[in-house]
């Protein structure tokens, strides 16, 4: 029983990202070939953890403050009856990954309150592609609680959003500003 | 200083009152029911407005508090205040003959409720023609919670459909000759045009088949030569809100209209959809909206461009449209588009096209779950090329029906596109973002039908008007559904007073809750209320001459909690 929660928390921690095959954009933060918006973070370089919850729609805190070059661990908890994400990335590339999100939400991979785990297999049989991880970002169901583990770069604009259709737009999004 | 003279100034939300008691919070509101007059720039004439203009002021309430409302009537005839979508005690409600009996010349009213809601609504008169005169105004309630959803700055956009004629000269017209107003009539060239393309019996079958409806193809507006408003400004008189590029600016949108639908778009911008007839709904990014006579939509837009953006309202029949202006500096103008071309009436649209009904039952299409269309089977199309999928639009996938809304007939002329490409909402698309009734199996089923005989401009619900028929009753406590069928040719937006209409768009536990519900030619759609507020309660089209002409019904709730079903005023 114990074991058998703990895997499925850890499914409900899986990104959903169609990106890095197609869009050579989002495979910097995708992949984290480290670049303008920073690189997975180790575990053992970790100087900091910040909080981070998700309600709907919007996160506490609201916008969040780095140092360049610090590694922070982010736990993240969504707090709210939706599914939620919390993605560090450029504004451009929060644009780019929203229509994929939104081919998620229409192949039923992404109900409003699950993640669609047959329907995302499915999807994954018919079109070779479905959902990865991605050091950068969590998507998680609500009551969920996930990681992300980022060293973030000198000198970029970067935001954390929820790409969840429609969240990101109605102002699920906020600044990281980056401190020297 | 008097209240009165502060009233006359126009001022909103006059004298704030705070009452010692407790953390019990009261706002007092005067308003003032006035002759004035309408300049449209296309005409002027005298209407009927609030605190001396129309639209009336925007009545700023808070979720949670105790309003007191003083309207006093400085017409010489009668009027009334209806709170529109307001849940309230049905003798705070404004319609004369079923909540009161109206307030007479000279006289003040003292409306008295509770604030139990938040969001977007309107107030109106409820008497004779006076709203489609001017009497009309927006009501923004602060929520006590939170949203789900954020912005910068606001705009009230109140549409109406401003006509030079007053609304009883109209009636009058419209019961001597339906077309009256109708300037798009078939003629005898289009006669001669359509036997050249379809033949000779074919265009007289079509022709005979129109008649015996005693419709036309081009009977989407029965009320034409109108002048359509944003905020009381025609396009040349280019109502403006200012932004800074960047912010999040939330647009309400308030159809006023007497029987003008409108489909609203930005262009060049996205509108992300949070908000319809006051309730948050799950956002949803769209290109262009409709919005029928008595709903409302609140959408966020971010214009991220120091420049002029049109906020365009063109109306279903394309008979009229009017451009407002989000503006980062005072004095822009934004361009406005040439009406689109007029969409025809189909057979679908008369409800003769049987071989396409079996689709229609809405409850049973699960929206758009394109995991659940079989021909939408990713795996069964060979020739897709995987590596131009990223940002695939579905909607302009080969074999998708073109113009696809479940909410009308299939094969209606009166589907929307949006304009510049994109996204059309589509009730569908509505979800609840908190439901605020559990899910349960109605308890008994209504049969509506939306009846009228176009000829002799009579409307009605199961063949009766208002003044023949016996009241709905409905009892305290239960779920009822409603089965609309519209055998009408006109679109019938169909208003509840006091209670909920849960609109069964197939998403379930999602379904959204209104106040006004569209019902499409040729359609049959559910709704489904929880009967929770005593009293009587009106029913009815919320075109103004429909209303008038019949399609109308009392609502009656038997039971129910004592205290509320007294029929004495709330204390005040």
């Amino acid at each position: 029983m114990k074991k058998r929660y703990a895997l499925y928390a850890a499914a409900a921690v899986i990104t959903l990202s169609l990106s890095s095959v197609y869009n050579p954009a989002l495979a910097g933060a995708g992949h984290g070939k480290s670049g303008k918006t920073g690189a997975p973070g180790k575990a053992s370089e970790v100087t900091r953890t910040i909080n981070v919850t998700m309600s709907d729609n919007f996160y506490e805190p609201e916008s969040l403050t780095v140092k360049e070059g610090e590694t922070v661990r982010f736990v993240v908890k969504n707090a709210g009856e939706f599914v939620h994400e919390f993605n560090i990335a450029t504004a451009e590339m929060h644009k780019a990954h929203a229509p994929e999100m939104m081919m998620m939400m229409k192949h039923g991979v992404l109900e409003a309150d699950k993640i669609n785990r047959d329907a995302a297999k499915k999807m994954q049989e018919s079109m070779g592609h479905g959902m990865h991880d991605d050091p950068n970002s969590v998507l998680l169901e609500p009551g969920k609680t996930g990681e992300v583990i980022w060293t973030f770069p000198e000198n970029a604009e970067l935001e954390f959003a929820c790409n969840v259709p429609g969240h990101y737009e109605s102002g699920m999004v906020g600044k990281i500003k980056l401190s020297h | 200083m008097s209240r009165l003279s502060l009233l006359n100034a126009g001022v909103v939300g006059l004298s704030l009152l705070v009452l010692s008691a407790g953390d019990i919070s009261a706002a007092e509101y005067s308003l003032s029911v006035d002759r004035v007059k309408i300049d449209t720039g296309d005409f002027t004439r005298m209407g009927i407005g609030y605190n001396g203009e129309t639209p009336g002021p925007v009545l700023r309430f808070k979720e949670g508090e105790d309003v007191t409302i003083k309207v006093t009537n400085n017409l010489d005839e009668s009027t009334s205040i209806h709170w529109h979508g307001l849940i309230l005690p049905y003798q705070q409600d404004g319609v004369p003959g079923i909540s009161y009996d109206g307030i007479d010349p000279g006289e003040t009213f003292t409306y008295n409720f509770p604030i139990v809601q938040s969001g977007t609504y309107w107030f109106h008169s409820h008497s004779g023609f006076q709203e489609p005169d001017g009497a009309y105004g927006a009501i923004v309630i602060e929520p006590e919670k939170r949203e789900p959803f954020r912005y910068d700055r606001e705009y009230v956009v109140q549409l109406t459909d401003a006509h030079p004629h007053a609304g009883d000269r109209i009636m009058r017209n419209l019961k001597m000759s339906a077309d009256y107003y109708n300037r798009k009539q078939e003629t005898l060239l289009d006669f001669f045009s359509d036997v050249k393309d379809k033949g000779l019996s074919a265009t007289v079958d079509d022709r005979m088949m129109w008649g015996d409806m005693r419709m036309m193809p081009t009977d989407i507006e029965d009320l034409q030569g109108f002048t359509p408003l944003i905020n009381g400004k025609s396009s040349s008189q280019n109502w403006t809100g200012i932004f800074k590029p960047g912010e999040r600016v939330r647009l309400r949108f308030i159809n006023s209209s007497a029987m003008t639908y409108f489909d609203i778009r930005v262009p060049g911008l996205k509108m992300t959809v949070v908000q319809a007839d006051g309730n948050n709904v799950q956002p949803v990014t769209v290109d262009e909206f409709r919005v029928a006579v008595a709903e409302t939509y609140d959408v966020i837009v971010q214009p991220k461009e120091d420049k002029a953006y049109a906020v365009i309202a063109e109306s279903m029949g394309r008979t009229a449209s009017v451009r407002g202006t989000l503006a980062s500096r005072q004095g822009m103008v934004a361009d406005l588009p040439p009406l689109r071309e007029d969409p025809r009436l189909t057979m679908a649209d008369m409800g003769m096209d049987h071989g396409n009904m079996a689709g229609m039952d809405h409850s049973k299409m699960p929206g758009m779950d394109h995991s659940k269309m079989p021909g939408m089977d990713h795996s069964k199309m060979p020739g897709m090329d995987h590596s131009k999928m990223p940002g695939m639009d579905h909607s302009k996938m080969t074999g998708a029906a073109k113009n696809n809304d479940a909410f009308y007939a299939a094969g209606s002329g009166l589907v929307p596109s949006a304009a510049d490409g994109g996204k059309f909402l589509s009730y569908s698309d509505l979800k609840a973002q908190k439901p605020l009734y559990e899910d349960r199996e109605a308890t008994r089923e209504i049969e509506l039908r939306l009846t009228g005989n176009m000829e002799r401009y009579i409307w009605s619900i199961n063949g009766e008007k208002y003044e023949d028929a016996d009241p709905i009753v409905l009892q305290y406590g239960e779920r009822v559904r409603f089965k609309f069928v519209n055998e009408t040719m006109m679109t019938h937006p169909m208003h509840l007073h006091g209670m909920w209409t849960i609109l069964d768009n197939g998403n379930g536990k999602w379904d959204p809750i209104k106040h006004t519900v569209s019902v499409a030619p040729g359609t049959t759609m559910y709704t489904e209320t929880e009967v929770d507020a005593p009293g009587q309660w009106a029913f009815h089209c919320h075109l103004s001459y429909h209303a008038d002409s019949g399609m109308f019904r009392k609502v009656v709730v038997k039971g129910g909690p004592k205290s509320a079903s007294l029929s004495s005023q709330k204390g005040g």
